[in-house]
């Protein structure tokens, strides 16, 4: 089996044996909690006494604030310089030339960043956390569709092997003369003779693969058996229930609260 | 109900995984060559305007949620709605015949892209407050520089690079159906839409 997309880091921890459902769960808390709550510092109380110890518990902490940060710092620097200097009207803390820094700006990129810590450090923890073909596995076992999970496991599957043939086709077009650096008119040009070879080539091996499961009784109706069991403590269903009131709460909290 | 399970036949649950992977393989491509446009959403419209729109929307849906559940693109989940939407035109722009005549393509893309930058100007404001951290963020800043509030400032941005990006995206998936043999297309539910008269 070729290499498929995903970020999971294999640990021994209390985190990676929960069921994928209930990481599912305590993800989609935090990401309510994200989304919800008030005012600019509430969501960065919520990071530190929330995200971060779950982290800690998966063992994954300094991977998930290693990428965290990847993704948060360019916006948070965006955010900073756009809506704190270009601020329309607002009370201005200090001048830089032209331009000053507004307070009304600064409360909303604060805001803003930490929404933006909260939505990308719940996706990365449950990334991070769950193996992929174990969360679908799962998942069409409770009745989700298996067509469904189908196109799911195969794109984590199919999308590293259409990355090293884009580059091939890249080095190939190059080696054959083909410009891809300099100004934008040439660069253009170099669209066509990449996008189009990629596309073809990838969409001739589709028939065969619609055969290929088809013979393998993909499409067979009734109860079909699981390769892989996903084992479950007997605790976890009644603490996803908690996890999902808790998740109410913190809605009705940040709804009332605003 | 029965003409959407004619469109999710094998083909099309074997298709859309593909289709995914050239939003994503070709929309890194396009950020490896500088191009200031996103190109993401090829195999969407492909799939919109080959399966119809619901597929597409399937197709849009799963390529951001994917991109952004596996920590390449985490921007891109935020969006799942948009590119939804953006496989959902394909497929009505295909069943309104759009896809025969090279003018039209481009007038769909057109429209796609200007409907692209209504939905996802309040999402970008509200989650991402008006930035991306990519390249287009400067856009942004001139606007808001004008004096644009927030919302705005992204609808602006949005209109000033969408259409063109989806214009682009409609005309390749157009050059692409094309080249592929008829045989290829005829397996697909709208073949008509876009067989040569």
């Amino acid at each position: 089996m070729s290499e498929a997309l995903s970020l999971y880091v294999a640990r021994p921890s209390r985190v990676h044996q929960l069921h994928p459902l209930t990481k599912l769960a305590l993800a989609g808390f935090m990401l309510v909690g994200g989304l919800l709550l008030p005012g600019p510092w509430g969501l960065y109380i919520f990071w530190a006494l929330v995200t971060l110890p779950l982290a800690f518990l998966g063992r994954i902490l300094n991977q998930l604030v290693i990428a965290t940060l990847r993704v948060a710092f360019p916006f948070a620097l965006s955010v900073f310089l756009i809506q704190g200097f270009l601020w329309t009207g607002g009370t201005p803390l200090f001048r830089v030339g032209p331009l000053s820094l507004k307070q009304e700006g600064l409360a909303f990129a604060i805001a803003s960043t930490g929404r933006i810590l909260m939505v990308v450090s719940s996706f990365l923890w449950f990334a991070l956390t769950t193996r992929p073909d174990q969360l679908m596995a799962t998942l069409s076992q409770r009745g989700f569709p298996a067509g469904l999970s189908y196109m799911i496991v195969a794109t984590l599957q199919i999308v590293p092997r259409f990355q090293a043939r884009a580059n091939a086709i890249l080095d190939a077009q190059r080696s054959r003369g083909l410009e891809t650096e300099g100004n934008l008119r040439r660069r253009l040009k170099a669209l066509l003779p990449l996008v189009i070879p990629l596309v073809l080539s990838s969409l001739i091996d589709v028939e065969e693969r619609a055969l290929a499961i088809e013979t393998r009784g993909f499409n067979r109706p009734g109860q079909k058996t699981n390769l892989i069991v996903i084992p479950e403590a007997p605790w976890e269903p009644a603490a996803r229930i908690g996890i999902l009131i808790c998740a109410v709460l913190v809605v009705g909290l940040g709804l009332w609260l605003r | 109900m029965d003409r959407i399970k004619k469109d999710f036949s094998t083909l099309t649950l074997v298709m859309i995984p593909v289709a995914i992977a050239i939003n994503i393989a070709v929309g890194q491509l396009i950020f490896t060559l500088k191009i200031p446009l996103y190109l993401d959403s090829i195999g969407t419209v492909l799939v919109g305007v080959l399966v119809g729109p619901w597929a597409g929307a399937v197709t849009g849906l799963l390529t951001n949620l994917i991109w952004g559940l596996t920590g390449l693109n985490v921007v891109s989940a935020a969006f799942w709605s948009v590119a939804a939407v953006i496989g959902v035109l394909a497929g009505l722009f295909s069943d309104a015949g759009w896809l025969r005549a090279w003018w039209k393509v481009i007038l769909a893309g057109l429209i796609t892209g200007l409907i692209a930058a209504i939905l996802s100007a309040p999402i970008s404001a509200y989650v991402f407050g008006g930035v991306t951290g990519a390249g287009t963020d400067v856009v942004v800043a001139i606007f808001r520089g004008m004096g644009l509030n927030v919302l705005p400032a992204s609808f602006a941005q949005g209109v000033s690079s969408d259409p063109l990006d989806k214009a682009t995206s409609f005309l390749v998936v157009w050059l692409i159906v094309q080249a592929l043999p008829l045989r290829f297309i005829m397996r697909f539910p709208r073949a008509e839409n876009v067989k040569p008269a």
